[in-house]
């Protein structure tokens, strides 16, 4: 009687589950998605490799805010990494010679982060293209030298020292890397809302329609200028935030945040978000995610610790032939493609439902 | 105060002289067409109104204001809209989107304050023109038909002063030209301002009062429909000297 109750009850919930599935699959992909990463410090990952998926998570923000630019609003850059560098190296510097608290300098380089995109970008959003991608790809190499020439202030190769947010009174030493984790995880949920929230709202419609057809914009009366800065300033303010805890959470704001070099492949941070966005699906705002994971997971897990004992370069051979499979099978993206084969499953809806909704 | 006023607008791109002294003006409720063969420079003269193109001289004002040289989105602001000959639609966005970002801009923004759904409006930009079906679909699955017709809501989204269509029927069949022909007939009554090049000359003559014919750059002739189809000189450009 008692069984018969339940069993009922179960598949009730699992038919309701079921069918609301395909109700809002993007959402219900994601909210599946975030309950897998967020329980990854428990599923036999040591901790001291967590580090690899904390990385994982800032890299995310700054893919995503490379998205919004590039696969949204069609400025393509190829020197994102400058403000994830530039974030990284405002709090380092603030924290350095004003030895200020992490709550302060994080927001300050934020802004700082933020002026930098606008400072660059008002100039260089004249360029179209492939040039405005040249120009970009400059900036990242151009600071990196300029950090070398000054190492008095910058202090050069070695980079800048920065305080950890989580110190042993507050949490102890070999729980540090589940604490820096789940901070980078909560601002990964929290960036990629917003970013997704600004993305598919009336500026979002704008920004796309700049990427389709920049004279077409013009047309409607768009002030294409504007809103392409728009975009720099966003997609800048939050790869800063990125680099800004990246620096507070690793403990140190070095040139790898512009060059980043790995033991089993050298990356770089402005390529990284770029292969993971295209991996995932260029435009989405959730792709990049899901491709700096395949990525990070693959490059900085899989390759690196779990099977460690095959010689580098067949790793690397493998890895490389991986990422490629994974591009050519799926040239769209992965993600894409999944929520693109869910929505096929949903009922079509009609105009009339949206705009009752909308009041 | 004529609505629009061009003031001998001449552009030259190298030793061609594309625009040559073209002067003429448009008042308040009116319909013209602009006729030519290929290479008359009836494009450039659109692009030179609308600011896609700077001149090497001349003016156009718009309502007695000096609107020459400004930037395309600013002119289109002021009410002065076009649409392409080859069609621009925004290809990732569903069709009602493309409209959207039509009353996204300062001129739509200003124009629909009083309605808190620009999405109804959108809507029934579409059904104007008859694209209410598609309003969800992708831009890129449209026919070119359908994609002339979102061009026009798109700019009639703007609520213009003046609409500059630039070939209209342009890659169109008989019976989404007439389609086209009645969308526009609708608009003119509706009041608003048109300007019209057009190659269908069929099409065009049922339209407009007033025509204006460019050969070279120049304008060689205007008046009434009945007039320029009799005009000897209109003749001659488009079928040749009698030998």
């Amino acid at each position: 009687m008692v069984t018969n109750t339940i069993i009922r009850y179960v598949k009730k919930a699992y038919t309701d589950f079921a069918t609301h599935v395909y109700d809002v699959p993007p959402r219900m992909l994601a909210f599946l998605i975030l309950i897998i990463i967020a329980n990854l410090p428990f599923m036999g990952i040591p901790t001291n490799r967590l580090g690899v998926f904390t990385t994982a998570n800032l890299i995310a923000i700054l893919a995503v805010s490379w998205d919004l630019l590039v696969g949204r609003t069609g400025q393509i850059s190829l020197g994102h990494a400058l403000f994830y560098g530039v974030g990284a190296y405002a709090t380092a510097l603030l924290y350095k010679y004003f030895s200020w608290p992490w709550w302060t300098t994080i927001p300050l380089s934020i802004i700082i982060g933020l002026g930098v995109a606008l400072i660059i970008g008002i100039p260089c959003l004249r360029f179209k293209g492939p040039y405005l991608a040249l120009v970009t790809m400059a900036f990242p190499l151009a600071i990196v030298g300029f950090f070398y020439y000054y190492r008095d202030i910058f202090r050069g190769e070695t980079g800048l020292s920065v305080k950890q947010i989580f110190t042993p009174p507050i949490v102890s030493y070999s729980q540090r890397p589940i604490a820096n984790y789940y901070l980078s995880l909560a601002l990964l949920t929290i960036s990629s809302i917003i970013i997704y929230k600004i993305a598919t709202s009336k500026t979002g419609i704008v920004f796309v329609s700049i990427l389709d057809d920049e004279l077409g914009s013009k047309a409607c009366g768009i002030n294409t200028t504007k809103y392409k800065l728009l975009s720099f300033a966003i997609s800048g303010l939050f790869g800063s935030l990125a680099g800004a805890f990246a620096a507070h959470l690793t403990g140190s704001a070095n040139p790898r945040y512009f060059i980043e070099k790995t033991a089993l492949i050298p990356t770089e941070y402005s390529l990284v978000p770029i292969i993971a966005t295209i991996l995932g699906g260029i435009g989405t705002i959730y792709g990049p995610i899901v491709g700096v994971y395949i990525y990070y997971t693959l490059n900085g897990y899989i390759f690196e610790y779990v099977i460690s004992g095959v010689d580098q370069p067949t790793r690397i051979l493998v890895f490389m032939a991986i990422i490629i499979f994974l591009i050519i099978k799926w040239p769209r993206g992965i993600a894409r493609t999944i929520v693109e084969k869910l929505e096929d499953l949903q009922e079509p809806r009609e105009v009339e439902e949206i705009l009752k909704e909308k009041g | 105060m004529h609505l629009l006023e061009v003031q001998n607008l001449t552009k030259r791109f190298g030793g061609v002289i594309a625009v040559n002294n073209v002067s003429f003006q448009v008042d308040e409720g009116e319909m013209v067409g602009i006729i030519g063969p290929n290479g008359a420079g009836k494009t450039t003269l659109f692009n030179l109104i609308t600011g896609y193109l700077k001149p090497d001289s001349g003016k156009v004002l718009l309502k007695g204001e000096d609107i020459t040289g400004l930037p395309p989105n600013k002119i289109a602001n002021k009410g002065l809209v076009r649409t392409f000959q080859i069609v621009r639609p925004f290809r990732h966005l569903p069709t009602i989107a493309n409209v959207l970002v039509a009353l996204q801009s300062h001129r739509g923004k200003r124009r629909i304050e009083w309605i808190k759904t620009p999405e109804r409006k959108a809507m029934e930009m579409l059904e104007d023109v008859g694209l209410s079906d598609m309003a969800l679909e992708p831009a890129e699955i449209l026919s070119h038909g359908d994609l002339k017709r979102l061009e026009m809501a798109r700019a009639m989204a703007l609520e213009p002063e003046i609409v500059l269509l630039d070939e209209p029927f342009g890659g169109l069949n008989p019976v989404e030209t007439e389609y086209m022909v009645k969308s526009i007939q609708r608009m003119h009554l509706d009041g608003h301002t048109m300007v019209i090049v057009e190659h269908k000359l069929h099409a065009l003559m049922k339209l407009v009062k007033r025509v204006l014919v460019m050969h070279n750059g120049e304008l060689i002739a205007e008046g009434t429909p009945e007039e320029i189809a009799k005009n000897k000189k209109v003749i001659e450009v488009y079928l040749g000297k009698a030998v």
